[in-house]
């Protein structure tokens, strides 16, 4: 047992992650053609727009139960409301946020995209800690507005006329996971502008917009998406209650600012705080980057219903820069 | 031109030099269990304080002389040239330096420019420049002082701080300026290729020093703390590759021990950790002390030796522009000079080490000079008796004029922490 749990230490989880989220990139895009399907309350951005997903986004139909009047959401209906998001929840508690770092497809390909920037000899944008944290209010603002923008189709707010039903997906609209993810089967007929209602054109011009962001932005800094990404605000509300979860030993750090610099999201209480123990932040993916070049026994953890899965050690830490250092 | 006096000065500093060297070396030849592998520190000290010092380092390839152990390592690694920390712990050029230095400097900046000045015409042209962070104020003005001399010095520039997001950019900024100023230093061009090399070597001496730091902290002691900080003191110049075969060479020896059970001192000696200003060789007067007493030095914190050095660079993307960034962060975010504000690290590095060693007193050199570590004295105090950990404060110099007063502190520091263990003993 021993043994087993030094060898994983040692391993290389980046290596191990790649392999995954081709796994599971297959199995979201193409799991259609082997009937697959994981439902529709994915903690993910798996898309219905799609045509051969193995399983779709929660936030589709969770923008759509928003339209429901109160009257009918404070009834039965809200039980099929309650029901989809313990799905969700459900869903999302068995790999808490790994959902975002090994799993979602929209990750997976701004880490390809980040591959082919490093590769390509291009320096990665890197932001200073207050600009970050600016940003990362955005997804909270896209994640009311996904809620509230559907509530006003069919609730009048202060008196205000209800939203028309073009409102009715707001953030799928402006979502690059709809764009991008068809492209994949073969399908580029999401790649348009909707010219039916100013509304539509608006919406899907933005759309167009974000999608061309996305790629761009992808290619500069890496997961430069995810720091706007409404699906992550969402998680953010449940990760408490996350059976896979990120673990620091203060105690054990020497705050030598590895696990900061290794962080695509720029999280920097992952070396500053000494105090917490869960250590989980709004951006994070648990990609587990930091995990890996934490040279300290034990400090930081990721545990699975308190069983530690993978842990940082001073062994693992040589190993994989040793085998970084000779080019590998 | 070089006057008479200078060249007669020479000639009586090394002969001191030698004489100093060989007596700490003697001292420590004396203590018991001595592991074989340290055959090699010992010949290398010999070798280079009976000749020109360090001058005769410079032989072949570019040299670049630092002055503290914040200038990245592995840049001027990666350049093909030959890092060589200068700092100097002998009595002998601090006479030189007292000449020149005010009479309250820190004894390793007067010795380090005493030597310098004493041996000004013994370096070749290989020296290209003598790179100094802008630590310690007394470091900052070592700049001026040896540019007057005719050294090429480089000044690298350094935060005050460590914490704020500022002084980290700044910081990188400084040293992605060093890396580019290096390539003219040593005229060679800076890959990445070279650079992962460089990050290669540095990391296992990394490695290899975590394993040396678990094996001394053995119940019962394998290896003396005084002969580890020679150890630690060759690492300033000597050849990175052959340091780390010797270290080697010296972990697997303490290894056997271990299994076999081979102790350097009795099992209830005092195990202590040293922290403070640096011990550079010769100058071993307190931790020598400390071991002839009958205590046993078990874990350190100071420049000399420990700090800095387990830690290693890792990068994200093997390219320049991530690695060199990499490298700066490696040299401030760990480190724990007193030079820094605010320096809690410290505090928490020693209450952990404490804790992790079971150590039974902690003993603290400040050299009489050095203010940052006079002045950190306090908050070490206060950390360390929360938890009952007794402290001996020591302010001491590079002259051998205190060593009587001193021994009578340091044995009755040991004798009274033996007395307390003993009640423990007792009384359970």
């Amino acid at each position: 047992m021993n043994k087993l749990r030094r060898a994983i230490n040692n391993s290389d989880l980046g290596r191990f992650r790649f392999y995954v989220q081709l796994l599971f990139f297959a199995v979201l895009i193409y799991g259609g053609y082997l009937a697959l399907n994981l439902g529709n309350q994915l903690p993910t951005f798996a898309c219905l727009y799609s045509d051969l997903h193995g399983g779709s986004c929660y936030l589709l139909g969770f923008q759509h139960q928003m339209v429901t009047p109160w009257p009918e959401m404070f009834g039965g209906r809200g039980i099929g409301i309650l029901i989809g998001l313990a799905t969700f929840v459900a869903f999302f508690v068995v790999f808490n946020k790994a959902w975002c770092g090994f799993i979602c497809p929209l990750g997976t390909i701004q880490d390809w995209l980040s591959s082919l920037r490093s590769k390509l000899k291009i320096r990665p944008a890197s932001y200073s800690e207050p600009v970050f944290q600016r940003l990362s209010r955005i997804k909270y603002i896209l994640l009311a507005l996904l809620i509230l923008l559907p509530m006003a189709i069919g609730n009048s707010f202060f008196g205000l006329p209800k939203l028309s039903h073009d409102w009715g997906v707001p953030f799928c609209m402006i979502c690059p996971g709809r764009t991008v993810l068809p492209l994949f089967t073969g399908d580029f007929s999401q790649l348009a502008i909707d010219l039916s209602s100013t509304t539509k054109l608006t919406l899907t011009a933005l759309g167009m917009a974000i999608t061309g962001l996305f790629f761009l932005g992808s290619l500069v800094k890496p997961r430069f998406f995810c720091l706007f990404c409404p699906m992550s605000a969402l998680h953010y509300i449940f990760f408490r209650a996350g059976l896979l979860r990120l673990t620091k030993d203060g105690a054990k750090c020497t705050r030598c600012g590895n696990c900061y610099r290794a962080c695509d999201v720029g999280i920097r209480a992952i070396a500053d705080d000494l105090e917490s123990t869960n250590i989980v932040k709004d951006d994070c993916m648990m990609c587990g980057k930091c995990i890996e070049v934490c040279p300290e026994d034990g400090c930081l953890r990721v545990k699975f219903l308190n069983l530690p899965v993978y842990e940082s050690s001073a062994e693992g830490f040589f190993t994989r820069m040793e085998r970084k250092n000779n080019g590998k | 031109m070089e006057n008479e006096r200078l060249q007669r000065m020479r000639k009586t500093t090394r002969l001191h030099l030698a004489m100093e060297a060989e007596e700490t070396l003697q001292r420590l030849e004396e203590f018991p269990e001595r592991p074989a592998a340290m055959e090699y520190f010992y010949a290398l000290f010999r070798r280079i304080s009976n000749g020109d010092g360090l001058t005769s380092l410079a032989g072949e390839g570019k040299v670049i002389a630092t002055m503290c152990m914040q200038v990245p390592q592995e840049l001027i690694l990666a350049v093909g040239a030959h890092p060589l920390r200068l700092c100097s712990g002998a009595n002998a050029y601090d006479q030189v330096g007292a000449e020149f230095m005010p009479a309250k400097s820190c004894p390793v900046i007067r010795a380090t420019l005493g030597m310098l000045k004493v041996n000004y015409s013994l370096w070749g042209d290989n020296l290209a420049s003598i790179v100094i962070p802008t630590t310690c104020d007394q470091k900052k003005k070592a700049c001026e002082q040896l540019t007057n001399m005719g050294y090429p010095v480089y000044s690298l520039e350094m935060p005050a701080g460590k914490d704020s997001d500022l002084a980290r950019y700044y910081w990188q900024e400084s040293v992605k300026q060093f890396a580019h100023d290096l390539e003219g230093l040593a005229g060679r061009r800076l890959t990445a290729a070279g650079l992962r090399g460089a990050i290669g070597k540095v990391g296992r001496a990394a490695a290899l020093f975590r394993q040396l730091h678990r094996l001394r902290g053995n119940r019962p002691p394998l290896i003396l703390g005084s002969d580890l900080f020679l150890v630690y003191n060759a690492y300033f110049f000597d050849d990175i590759e052959r340091w780390s075969a010797a270290v080697e060479a010296l972990t697997a020896e303490l290894e056997e021990r271990r299994q076999n059970g081979v102790r350097v001192t009795n099992r209830r000696a005092p195990r202590l950790l040293f922290t403070g200003s640096p011990p550079i060789f010769p100058n071993f007067k307190v931790p020598v002390l400390v071991e002839l007493s009958g205590g046993i030095i078990v874990a350190d914190e100071s420049c000399s030796s420990t700090r800095l050095l387990s830690d290693a660079v890792a990068y994200d993307e093997a390219a320049l522009n991530d690695m060199v960034p990499a490298v700066a962060d490696r040299y401030l975010k760990p480190c724990t000079c007193p030079c820094l504000t605010p320096n809690g690290d410290r505090l928490r590095k020693l209450v952990t080490m404490a804790g992790e060693l079971e150590v039974d007193g902690v003993v603290y050199q400040a050299f009489s000079g050095c203010l940052p570590y006079e002045m950190e004295r306090q908050q070490v105090n206060e950390v360390l008796s929360e938890r009952g950990i007794p402290m001996l404060y020591v302010e001491t110099d590079y002259s051998p004029e205190d060593s009587g007063q001193l021994s009578t502190r340091v044995e009755a520091f040991i004798e009274s922490i033996k007395a307390r263990k003993r009640r423990k003993v007792r009384t359970k």
